[in-house]
Formats: C-alpha cells, sequence, structure tokens
C-alpha cells in the first residue's frame, strides 16, 4: 500500500501521466489559459466564479469578452503586454464581473511557450482585492476625519445609550484631566459639577434629538472648573437606529470673564451716576431745621424722583421742618416731572415739614398750572433769601441788623 | 388672629398711640375703638399717632386715621400723626392718598407741643394747609 | 436671589389674614430680590390693594409673583379671581380719583406705583391684574 502511495505521489511529481488538468482545476486562484488572439483556451472554476462566467460559456471566447476590464483594447493589457514582451507582469487592474459589478484584482500574466520555444498563448491569475481596497479607503477617511476630531480644540465626546463614554478627544482628556483609556466605558455625569444637570442634558437630547447651548461645568480632578456650552445631536447607524449622543463642549470661561468686567464697569458707571446725582442736587442745613435743596439743570424723571427720596431722607435724619428748593437753576420741565415735584410737596407734609418752593421761572409756572393740580397748598416765594424769611419767621426767628456788625451806615 | 399691640399711653393731657409696623385691619379698627374709649375716659386734650415704625400705608389705614381725626375733633381734641417713614410718604403720595386735615409732625416730641395748650399759631411743628 | 428661592410662589385670598399675608410675601419677594425700601413699600402698597379687591369683590382668588429675568430683572405679580369681573376697566380706573380722603389709590394708584399694569377681565368670568416693577440698576 505505502508502495502505491508513493508510486501515486511520485506520478504526480514525475510528470508521467501527471494529471496537469486536475491541478490546473485546484489551484487556489483564479487562473485562464489565452492564445495569441485572446481566445479563452481553459479556465479554472475559481476564474468561473470570480468572472460570474461558466466555464463553458468561456471557452472558446474572447478573454474581453468573458473577463472584461478597463485596459482592455489598450496597450496597458497585461496579456497584451506579455504578449509583446514575452515576460511575465503583474498589474493591479480593474475588472468587470458579468452582472457588472466592478472589482479590483491583481493580475499575474506570464507567456506560454511551446517547444520549439515560440509563443503560443499567456496565462494569466487574478486576486479579488476589492474588499482590501476598499477597507483601506475607509481607514484613510477615518484616519482624516480622526486627525480632525484630535486636532479640534473643543472637547469632543460620544456617549451611548446606556450613557457611557465611548470615545473622547484630546481636549477632552486636557479638560477632565483623566486619559482617554481610563475615560471610556465610564458614566460621562461624573466628570461634571452637577451631575444631574448633565444627566437631564443628555435625556434632552434623546427626547429632542439635539440640544444646543447647554450650560454645564466641567470639572478637572485638581478641582480646577471649567465653564462650557454643550451642543450635542443623537447620532444614527445607516438602519437609522440611534447609536449614541456626539457633544462639543464650546470654553465660555472668556465669555463669563469678559461678562463679568462689564458687570463690573456698569456696576462702576452708575455709582458715579449716582454721586453725580447727588452733588448735582445737594441738600444742605443751612440753619437748625432749615434744609436749603437748590435743583440745577434739566431735572428729568429719574432725577427728580432720586431726589424726592434723597430730600425727604434729609428731613427725618436732620429733623428740619423747613426745607427751601430753589427752583431758579431749571429752566423748563415736563409735566411728569412737574407731577414728581408737587408729589414732593406734599409727601414732605405727611412727614410733618414743610417745602418753600422758590425761584420759579415763568415756563415751570405754566407746566404747574396746567397740571391742574391744586396748588393753594404750595408755599412760593420769587427768591431763596425771600423763601429763606418765611422759614426762619415760621421757626419763631427773626432777623435783626446789629449796629456792630454793621459798620457802614446805608 | 389676635390683635397685634397697640400701646396706648395717656402724657399729661394727651393720648399717645404707638401703632405697630405692619397692622393688620383688625389692629387698626381696634386702634380707633381704643382711642375713641381713651378719648372719654382720660378728657385729654388730643391724640399723637406715632407711626414712626409703620412700614405699610394701605387705603384701609389711611381711611381709619382720616375718620379717628375728625371723630377725635367732634370731641373737641387734636390730632397730630408723627414720625411717618420718608418711603411711606412717597408711596402713600403717589398711591393717592392722603390724611386729610390731619395735622403731621417729624416726631413725637413736637407731636406733643403741637396738641398741647402751648401751642400757638407759631410752632416748632408744621400747620400744613389742607 | 438664592433668599427668593425659598419663598413661596403663589398664595390663597380667601379673607383678611390672607391679605396680610399676601402683603408680607410680597415683601420678602421684593426685598430678596434687592429692590429699594421705597419700591419695596410700593410693591407691598400695591399688593394690598390689589389683594384687596379681590376679597372684596371676588370673595376668594390668588396672588403669584415670580422674578423677571430680563435686563436688570425685576418682579411680576399676578392677582387672579373668578369674580364678578370689571364690565368698564376704564371707569374702574378712574374711581380712584375719589376725593374723598383715604379712598385715594385704588386701580388708578397702583398704577401710578407700579411700572406695567395689565388688566384682564370678563363680566362672569373673573379678573386677572398683572403687576411689574423693574429694578433701576
Amino acid at each position: 500500500m505505502m508502495k502505491d502511495n508513493v508510486k501515486s505521489k511520485g506520478q504526480i511529481l514525475s510528470g508521467e501521466g501527471v494529471d496537469y488538468k486536475a491541478i490546473f482545476q485546484a489551484v487556489p486562484s483564479a487562473v485562464r489559459v489565452v492564445d495569441t488572439d485572446f481566445n479563452v483556451i481553459i479556465a479554472n472554476p475559481p476564474m468561473a466564479a470570480l468572472s460570474g462566467q461558466s466555464l463553458e460559456a468561456s471557452v472558446g471566447r474572447k478573454c474581453f469578452d468573458t473577463f472584461k476590464g478597463e485596459r482592455c483594447h489598450t496597450k496597458d493589457c497585461p496579456l497584451t503586454r506579455v504578449q509583446k514582451t514575452k515576460t511575465a507582469m503583474k498589474a493591479e487592474v480593474v475588472k468587470e464581473r458579468q452582472d457588472g459589478t466592478k472589482l479590483i484584482c491583481v493580475c499575474l500574466a506570464a507567456p506560454l511557450f511551446n517547444r520549439e520555444g515560440m509563443l503560443t498563448g499567456m496565462v494569466e491569475s487574478f486576486e479579488d482585492i476589492t474588499k482590501q481596497r476598499q477597507a483601506e479607503a475607509l481607514r484613510a477617511t477615518s484616519s482624516y476625519t480622526r486627525s480632525l476630531i484630535e486636532a479640534s480644540l473643543d472637547p469632543l465626546v460620544t456617549i451611548g445609550a446606556d450613557g457611557k463614554i465611548m470615545d473622547v478627544n484630546k481636549a477632552t482628556e486636557l479638560v477632565t484631566g483623566v486619559s482617554r483609556e481610563r475615560l471610556i466605558g465610564t458614566d460621562f455625569s461624573n466628570y461634571f459639577t452637577e451631575p444631574e444637570k448633565a444627566r437631564e442634558g443628555y435625556k434632552k437630547v434623546f427626547s429632542e434629538g439635539s440640544v444646543t447651548d447647554y450650560p454645564l461645568t466641567i470639572r478637572h480632578t485638581s478641582e480646577r472648573t471649567t465653564d462650557v456650552l454643550y451642543n450635542a445631536a443623537v447620532y444614527k447607524d445607516e438602519a437609522g437606529k440611534v447609536q449614541g449622543v456626539f457633544a462639543a463642549a464650546r470654553d465660555i470661561t472668556e465669555r463669563k470673564k469678559t461678562e463679568e468686567a462689564l458687570a463690573k464697569q456698569t456696576e462702576i458707571i452708575q455709582r458715579q451716576a449716582r454721586e453725580i446725582l447727588e452733588i448735582s442736587t445737594p441738600v444742605m442745613q443751612v440753619w437748625e431745621g432749615v434744609l436749603v435743596a437748590p435743583l440745577i439743570g434739566t431735572l428729568d424723571s429719574q432725577r427728580t424722583q432720586q431726589f424726592m427720596e434723597r430730600l425727604l431722607e434729609r428731613i427725618v435724619e436732620s429733623n428740619s421742618p423747613m426745607a427751601l428748593v430753589d427752583v431758579t437753576g431749571v429752566p423748563t420741565i415736563d409735566t411728569q416731572t412737574a407731577q414728581h415735584l408737587i408729589d414732593t410737596i406734599s409727601a414732605v407734609r405727611l412727614l410733618g415739614a414743610q417745602v418753600i418752593l422758590t425761584g420759579i421761572r415763568p415756563a415751570i409756572a405754566q407746566t404747574l398750572v396746567h397740571l391742574g393740580v391744586d396748588l393753594s397748598g404750595i408755599t412760593t416765594r420769587s427768591s431763596l433769601s425771600g423763601g429763606l424769611l418765611v422759614a426762619m419767621d415760621s421757626l419763631g426767628l427773626q432777623v435783626a441788623t446789629s449796629k456792630r456788625t454793621n459798620g457802614k451806615e446805608a | 388672629m389676635e390683635a397685634e399691640n397697640i400701646s396706648v399711653v395717656k402724657v399729661r393731657d394727651v393720648l399717645m398711640v404707638t401703632v405697630p409696623p405692619d397692622p393688620d385691619d383688625e389692629t387698626i379698627s381696634a386702634l380707633q375703638d381704643q382711642v375713641l374709649q381713651a378719648m372719654e375716659q382720660y378728657q385729654v386734650k388730643g391724640l399723637v399717632l406715632d407711626i414712626s415704625t409703620v412700614e405699610t400705608l394701605d387705603s384701609f389705614f389711611a381711611r381709619t386715621v382720616v375718620e379717628t381725626v375728625q371723630m377725635v375733633a367732634l370731641m373737641g381734641g387734636r390730632t397730630v400723626v408723627a414720625g411717618m417713614r420718608p418711603s411711606v410718604a412717597i408711596t402713600a403720595t403717589q398711591f393717592g392718598l392722603t390724611l386729610g386735615n390731619a395735622l403731621t409732625a417729624l416726631d413725637v416730641d413736637r407731636a406733643l407741643y403741637m396738641v398741647s395748650d402751648r401751642h400757638q399759631e407759631k410752632s416748632h411743628g408744621t400747620k400744613p394747609r389742607a | 436671589m438664592v433668599l427668593s428661592q425659598g419663598l413661596d410662589r403663589a398664595i390663597a385670598i380667601r379673607s383678611e389674614e390672607d391679605i396680610v399675608a399676601a402683603r408680607k410675601l410680597a415683601r420678602r419677594a421684593a426685598e430678596a430680590l434687592g429692590f429699594g425700601i421705597t419700591d419695596v413699600t410700593r410693591i407691598v402698597t400695591s399688593t394690598s390693594a390689589l389683594a384687596r379687591n379681590i376679597f372684596l369683590y371676588a370673595g376668594s382668588g390668588i396672588m403669584q409673583w415670580r422674578r423677571l429675568e430680563v435686563g436688570t430683572g425685576g418682579i411680576e405679580l399676578k392677582f387672579e379671581d373668578n369674580g364678578p369681573g370689571i364690565a368698564d376697566i376704564k371707569q374702574a380706573m378712574e374711581g380712584g380719583r375719589s376725593t374723598r380722603s383715604g379712598l385715594g389709590g385704588g386701580l388708578l394708584g397702583v398704577q401710578r406705583l407700579m411700572d406695567e399694569m395689565e388688566i384682564n377681565s370678563q363680566v362672569g368670568k373673573g379678573t386677572i391684574v398683572t403687576v411689574r416693577k423693574w429694578l433701576t440698576r
């Protein structure tokens, strides 16, 4: 028995009665033999499978009809080249199957010589590398996309449907202080100062499809915090099934700093405005029980109301029953301001004090009368000194001329 | 619901009533009753209403004060409302409330002086015209 | 601002005690929001008047308040009842001009104290009075 096996092996290998046809059929690659006129002489089963053309249909027909490619009929056709150069060659070719699908194949072609050394035909084999090429293209695109994601200065993160981090970029590692490996698989809400709020935002993305400008604060392992606004959206696979959430954070620390600085400045401006108001509408105590408030310039509604509050406060504070309000320096007022002036007089009365209005200019007199309010209760004088006399009189004071101080006669 | 503390004190020949910071309607009505009772009981010359701690002045309060002033006047007395706060005075004025003919004073001392017999035309208080 | 978070946002007005409670709530809310003493007094006085109106004309109702976030911020108070409603709002406003002392105020007075006022009323259905005051800084 052993001898028979060896013999049969030897038969295959020694060349006597070698069943080359069987070998040809068994070769795992797609192979075919073509004559110098490009007729297909033989083809093996893998060739038939690759080309989509049965063996019976291939044999006897032209190679460019049974398994055509982009190089057919051109000088780049491997078979043509082999025929010409009488040497083997290798090329990457694009072929088309019987059903029209395109393939990328590595084509190895070699010349066939007869015993006399004459070229009788060409043999070519094909290896389908379509899938490989597609994978490479995909990897190239992914690595391009990946490098874009990594280049982004905004922290980017993908979160799965279970709320766990699936992937992050460098910026996320920097802002959290945690490495990519340690981040992946953990609950994304762990890295915020308000985990509940982060989870709510995540839920919102799922229920509404996306979320914009959602404010959160990221916490670094060093306790440093970063205020951000999140823009997030769900992403789906080809079938439309939601895979997870893609979220991008925008650092608004600078913006917040600017806002705070602006708020501080506004506060300073407002404080200065108040101070200016106090300087421009002073309330001075000229005698025990007598206040004088000379109003100067344009009086608007707000300024008058603020003056009203300050005057009443001063009256109570200094216990002064007399307040002289001089409006010589106020050329005109609108009806609203006039009303506030009248309100001031009434309010002072409620306190238990009295306003004496002095220096009313014609325009103001007009506005006051046109208001139609009862002006009979208001004490007025044309000059501040006149008003002062009324005040003193009311307090039981008298102004007397002393012979000593008034040196001159006149 | 209890009426808050209204203190009614007789100071020589004047009744002094101190009103609490945020009196409710019941307290205000009680004030009027107590004043009238005391007026009869003590034969005083007048009433000083100290509102220096009052933070709110609504229409019911204002109306009751005006009525009390009128009632005290009918009984031969004089009323002075003392110590109104600036914020209350401004709000009441803008709101449209008045105390009618009630006299007002900056503080209780001046008010006492205004109510007493020694009060003449000229005084340290003020006599606002209606 | 943190202080205002602990306050009730609404209060039922069914009795005179509720008017006092409404005043107190309005005071605490206005103070918490940072209004000055005079504005607080204006807000409380308006609340007193509008709550009193609910009690007098509708018997019962609700007062609500909320913080206004826009601009400098402010306060909004809403007084709602299912009372008889106001047939002529204009007339109701002018009623405050009564010369009888102590009756001044009313809706017109509230309008003068507050920055904004809106009245929505339907006869037989009820009334909603909304008032707003803004912080000046």
